[in-house]
């Protein structure tokens, strides 16, 4: 929120405090008050106070917390399927619902992988610098606690078969860059082939079979006066692994204080392809 | 509690959690993922768990919803619902008028054009106003809110609305806050071009800033010091000085951009209120770090606007650069916002710490910036860790390591805008310092989906960062780039594999990969490859034989490109003894002259002949015929005056023509270098800046008024060297320096552009010594008409002036280093001059030592000082004997030139022409004794 060219806050939580973002309750009174704006007449207490991520005075019915690991894998295979750079972009993602002023405590049982950290203006810089250790207090609702970026791969020579279950993948192959002419018969043997109108084509693998390897192939009619293909695509492939980490970063423990009763804690984790592509 | 590695770990109520975690829907990854990328948390109940409906009463809206949410509900996002449900709402609306449909009339026929039929609208709005302003009835509020909206709304879109001022002012007279902030961004845009009718609206402004209510308080303060009429700002003091003082923070924040919109009005007025002395006072003893920041900012831009008006306001600018004062704000800068923390970090910035202890403290209370979210915070400190560590290089390169983590998560997170700008920061470190990147080459490898400018730097990087470690790697990870659909990139990598072929010693592997290229048969690899080729040949002669071989099996018909052809064209004059059918090519390609567009081709043509003539005459005896012929009828004129050149030369004699033409030719060891040094420097002074993302330091591309002081008045010094030397001699000797360096660059610039300056660099001396005659005649006029435009209306031949006192010099004049290099960086250069020394002295400077003792003895003390025979390059300082005025110089020291350059920076610009005089004479005396 801009204030007369001055920037007055940044943070989020404040935001929808200010700016009541457009729900039912605020149409209904905007029709039948006549009043558009969304902008609330009064400025959050949380700008003066302490805690400027915090609203002051918070209750909540049902305490909860939810911290989410989800990761973004960036990686380029080449044509030998050699790994030529591979790289973890990470957050930890936070949904919290608490009471009061709680102060949480976040561990990791392996905080050394982690290559590079970005913290939430929330977190306390100490304890991390001496212990490896999150502290902070949160502010109220879903926010980034920190990201990370990592290079150690988990994966890196295990079995991909463990996920395969778990994993949902796609492929998609561009040919509006290539000298090709509009016909292309392509079929796979697992998963849904479909060349749309752009000339892409997507190859929804969806979970990977255990007992085949899913493969496409077929014809492409290339323009008539080239011998070979002298430009090499590039597929993207998008998948996504649910309840595993790939960096194998993991949360050790979370500790709350300060709380009038015990809430609920959550923990989970994804990764997802970034920029994942393969060269052929 | 320990955890265990599955979805979610459940502790208390797992009743509602199976709700939450397992959705039964196919789509099991797209539900689940759906809350956890989901920004605004009160949705998420709609996704996952409670029916949409339950948020609603009355029956039909309940079936409503539901059949909308059915086929959506898993993917459904705060947007498109709201988009949803205002199309649900409209139905329900056309349908059966449950919801009265009081729309807004205003936006219902919005977006009026600006014609004069909008006149009558005008004046009718002006009578409605005119009737309720003095209306206390009940609901007056909502018809005038109504009414501000319309006058508003027209005065966005340009229609002329200030005929309702005075209405506006009258109506305004309401405890009803969205109508005064109307009412306040009415005045406030109208108040400029009515400076009479301003007067009307001070009376409630100045009520309004009394009010109880600081919200109002705030916006009156802020509305009264928008107004910018020169004539009313003595009714702006008052409130402005109590709103310094309110209780309120948000008040005081609006009361110091007030003070500062007040300077910009009328600046003796804010300065006679003592308004900067209440700010500095403010400044430091304020809780809210918002008044603080905005404190800072006003005083810092008052106190470098009055600093040349006042010596007292120029020792206040200093003094906040004092210590305490930074002490202060770094003690502070964790409670601060990101942009005011960006703000004291650019101010710890210009402050200069006592000793290396001191540099280290700041140094870590600053670590945890660099974790910072915010990308221009974690900039910000990385520029000031940059800039405190300049003396020390050992703790410098630890910089350089720390600060390369979060720089690379900054690249990776966030969009292609974001990583660009950061990526130009990077490449400006890597340049500076690639040794210590060249482990880290894999996070500038292109991904495929990225933009062509990000592409292109990390390119640039690749080329920055190779060493004999990594070329390998880099060049195999550029060559699939080469075969990439992109062509632009291919093009870029093909030039970055020539470019690090031609840093590298050992080039095996990279000349086989780009001949490689050549068998790859698309024409654009072809051509980019080709222009490689020859500058590496041009380099490495060695490879020749290798290249030539492939070179000569491409046929020029599948060249086409001018900068291609020139080279192959280049490639096939100069190795004609070793290329079998060279004249024959030669032959054909002169066949086709009239095809022949581009004028560069057909020089090197012209040259390619002559060169294959003097080795195999015979053979090529009919196509230089042909050549000369056709090139001697040329419509350029270049290509005609060569053509008639070459004809002449052999006319009057092939032995000279074969000198001229076809001498023997040194490798070339270095390509000239687009970017000097000293821009690099300036550039790398103004890190965390557009100048590192335009690659050009900041006065390249901004206008003059808006330039800092500093680079202003270096070309005040410039401009005054050239009115005060007494006998032009001096402007004149820097008029020839100019123009040597001019000569040079252009020189330079053909040796970079291609295989012509090949030909014409090595057998154009006579050219060279006719532009020098050329200038030596010209030389002494330029000054002239320099003087002419500088307007002071100087004679021809001015009246010798009267000489300077003479320069007396502190004998034990003392300077640390990074005083030293802080003012080196700061100060403009005031003299610089070449200065070709006597053989004796070149003689005695056997080591930089010699030279620091004879300077000593003449009060000019040396702070650095490296290099061997034949460069030598020193820091040298001097001080004025009475005051503490101080001399910068940079001499370097050619020894087998004789040549000396100098560069003199100094405190006193008026005296540093003398200080020049001073220098020359001790040096001219070096050696002598």
């Amino acid at each position: 929120m801009i204030d007369n060219g001055f920037p007055l806050t940044t943070e989020p939580n404040i935001l929808r405090q200010m700016i009541a973002s457009p729900n039912i309750v605020s149409k209904m009174l905007s029709v039948a008050t006549g009043n558009s704006s969304n902008v609330s007449n009064t400025l959050p207490d949380a700008t003066a106070s302490c805690v400027p991520w915090r609203i002051t005075d918070l209750k909540h019915t049902n305490n909860e917390v939810y911290v989410d690991l989800v990761e973004e894998m960036d990686a380029i295979i080449n044509s030998d399927g050699a790994l030529v750079k591979c790289e973890i972009n990470g957050e930890v993602q936070v949904n919290s619902h608490l009471s009061g002023l709680p102060d949480l405590t976040l561990s990791f049982a392996n905080p050394s992988i982690l290559n590079d950290v970005r913290f939430h203006p929330c977190v306390r810089f100490r304890p991390w610098e001496s212990h490896q250790i999150l502290s902070f207090v949160p502010p109220d609702g879903q926010f980034k606690l920190m990201s990370y970026r990592s290079n150690v791969i988990h994966l890196q020579g295990q079995k991909v078969e463990e996920y395969s279950d778990i994993c949902k993948a796609t492929a998609n192959l561009r040919f509006w860059d290539m000298p090709y002419q509009c016909f292309a018969d392509l079929t796979s043997n697992h998963g849904a082939v479909n060349i749309l109108a752009n000339k892409t084509c997507s190859w929804s693998i969806g979970r990977i079979p255990k007992d085949k390897a899913p493969s496409m192939s077929g014809t492409l009619a290339l323009e008539t006066d080239l011998e070979r293909l002298n430009v090499f695509p590039t597929f993207q492939v998008g998948f996504r692994i649910m309840g595993v980490a790939l960096s194998a970063l993991q949360i050790d423990k979370l500790d709350l204080r300060n709380l009038p009763n015990r809430p609920y804690k959550g923990f989970r984790a994804l990764t997802q392809a970034g920029e994942f592509e393969v060269r052929s | 509690m320990g955890l265990e590695r599955h979805c979610w770990v459940q502790t208390e109520s797992p009743l509602k959690y199976e709700k939450k975690c397992c959705p039964l829907s196919p789509d099991f990854g797209g539900d689940f993922i759906r809350p956890l990328l989901n920004s605004s948390s009160p949705f998420i109940r709609f996704t996952s768990s409670k029916p949409i409906s339950s948020l609603f009463t009355g029956d039909r809206f309940l079936s409503a919803s539901i059949e909308y949410n059915d086929g959506s509900s898993s993917s459904i996002s705060p947007l498109s619902f709201s988009f949803a449900f205002s199309t649900l709402r409209s139905s329900v609306e056309s349908n059966d008028g449950i919801w009265n449909s009081r729309s807004d009339p205003d936006f219902d026929n919005s977006h009026p054009k600006p014609n004069s039929t909008r006149k009558g609208e005008v004046s009718d709005l002006k009578m409605q106003l005119r009737q309720l302003a003095g209306s206390r009835a009940p609901g007056t509020d909502d018809s005038k809110r109504e009414l501000f909206k319309k006058v508003i709304s027209y005065m966005t879109i340009g229609i002329d609305v200030s005929s309702v001022f005075s209405e506006m002012v009258m109506c305004s007279a309401t405890s009803d806050i969205v109508l005064k902030k109307m009412c306040y961004l009415y005045v406030g845009n109208h108040a400029k071009y009515n400076p009479d009718l301003a007067l009307l609206t001070i009376n409630f402004l100045q009520k309004d800033c009394k009010d109880e209510d600081p919200m109002i308080r705030g916006l009156a303060l802020r509305s009264l010091c928008s107004l910018r009429v020169a004539n009313l700002v003595e009714y702006l003091v008052g409130p402005l000085g109590l709103g310094l003082k309110d209780g309120n923070s948000y008040v005081r924040t609006v009361a110091t951009v007030g003070v500062l919109k007040l300077y910009h009005i009328s600046s003796a007025t804010c300065v006679d209120a003592d308004f900067p002395t209440m700010l500095k006072h403010l400044m430091l003893s304020d809780p809210d770090t918002q008044v603080v920041a905005n404190c800072l900012s006003a005083l810092q831009e008052i106190w470098s606007l009055e600093a040349s008006k006042s010596e007292e306001a120029s020792r206040e600018k200093e003094a906040l650069l004092s210590k305490p004062v930074v002490y202060y704000f770094l003690n502070r800068i964790k409670e601060f916002s990101e942009w005011a923390q960006c703000l004291v970090l650019e101010l710890v910035a210009k402050y200069v710490p006592s000793d290396s202890n001191e540099i280290f403290d700041v140094m870590n209370l600053l670590e945890d910036r660099l974790q910072h979210a915010n990308g221009a915070v974690v900039l910000a400190t990385i520029k000031l860790f940059l800039q405190l560590t300049l003396s020390m290089t050992d703790v410098h390169q630890q910089v350089y390591e720390r600060i390369k983590a979060p720089l690379l998560t900054l690249v990776s997170s966030g969009s292609p805008e974001q990583s660009y700008a950061v990526l130009s920061h990077l490449h400006l470190l890597v340049t500076r310092a690639p040794m210590l990147f060249s482990s880290d080459y894999k996070h500038f490898y292109c991904q495929y989906n990225e933009p062509f400018y990000v592409k292109k730097l990390k390119l640039e990087m690749l080329t920055a960062l190779a060493s004999e470690s990594n070329t390998y790697e880099i060049v195999t990870e550029l060559c699939e780039y080469a075969a990439n659909v992109d062509i632009p990139i291919a093009r870029e990598s093909i030039r970055a594999v020539g470019k690090i072929a031609l840093q590298q010693y050992d080039v095996n592997a990279i000349v086989d990969r780009l001949l490689q290229f050549l068998e790859m048969e698309k024409d654009y690899v072809t051509a980019e490859t080709l222009v490689l080729v020859k500058d590496l040949l041009r380099k490495y002669p060695q490879w020749s034989h290798d290249c030539i071989a492939v070179v000569g099996n491409i046929s020029s018909k599948n060249v086409q490109e001018p900068k291609a052809k020139a080279a192959l064209i280049w490639m096939l004059g100069e190795y004609a003894q070793d290329m079998q059918d060279a004249p024959y090519v030669l032959e054909s390609l002169i066949d086709n002259w009239e095809d022949e567009y581009s004028a560069e081709v057909r020089l090197h043509l012209l040259t390619a002949v002559m060169k294959c003539f003097l080795r195999r005459p015979p053979e090529t005896q009919k196509a230089l015929g042909d050549a000369l012929a056709a090139g001697i009828a040329d419509f350029h004129q270049d290509v005609h005056d060569r053509a008639l050149f070459y004809y002449r030369l052999l006319q009057y004699n092939v032995s000279v023509a074969e000198r001229v033409v076809n001498p023997p030719k040194q490798a070339v060891s270095v390509f000239a270098d687009p970017q000097n040094s000293e821009i690099k420097d300036r550039i790398f002074d103004e890190f965390n800046s557009l100048s590192v993302v335009y690659q050009k330091p900041s006065y390249m591309f901004t206008d003059k008024e808006h330039r800092g002081p500093f680079v202003f008045s270096e070309e005040l010094g410039n401009l005054s060297i050239g009115v005060e030397s007494a006998s032009n001699v001096v402007s004149t000797q820097m008029l020839e320096a100019n123009d040597n360096d001019l000569l040079l660059s252009t020189s330079e610039k053909e040796e970079s552009r291609g295989a012509s300056s090949n030909g014409s660099a090595y057998n154009a001396p006579s050219t060279d010594g006719s532009s020098n005659q050329l200038l030596a005649t010209h030389s002494p006029q330029p000054s002239m008409a320099i003087d002419d435009l500088l307007g002071l209306g100087l004679p021809v031949a001015p009246n010798p002036a009267p000489s300077p006192p003479p320069l007396k010099l502190n004998a034990r004049a003392v300077l640390d280093p990074s005083t030293f290099q802080q003012k080196w960086r700061q100060l403009p250069i005031s003299v610089s001059q070449e200065y070709s020394m006597n053989p004796q002295g070149v003689a005695a400077l056997t080591t930089p030592q010699s030279l620091l003792q004879h300077m000593q003895g003449n009060y000019i003390q040396c702070i650095a000082s490296g290099g061997q025979a034949p460069n030598f390059k020193f820091f040298f300082f001097a001080q004025k004997a009475e005051e503490s005025s101080t001399f910068l110089v940079e001499c370097v020291i050619n020894s087998a030139s004789c040549m000396a350059q100098l560069k003199i920076k100094a405190d006193d610009q008026s005296t540093s022409q003398a200080f020049a005089a001073l220098f020359q004479s001790a040096l001219s005396t070096f050696g002598m004794t």
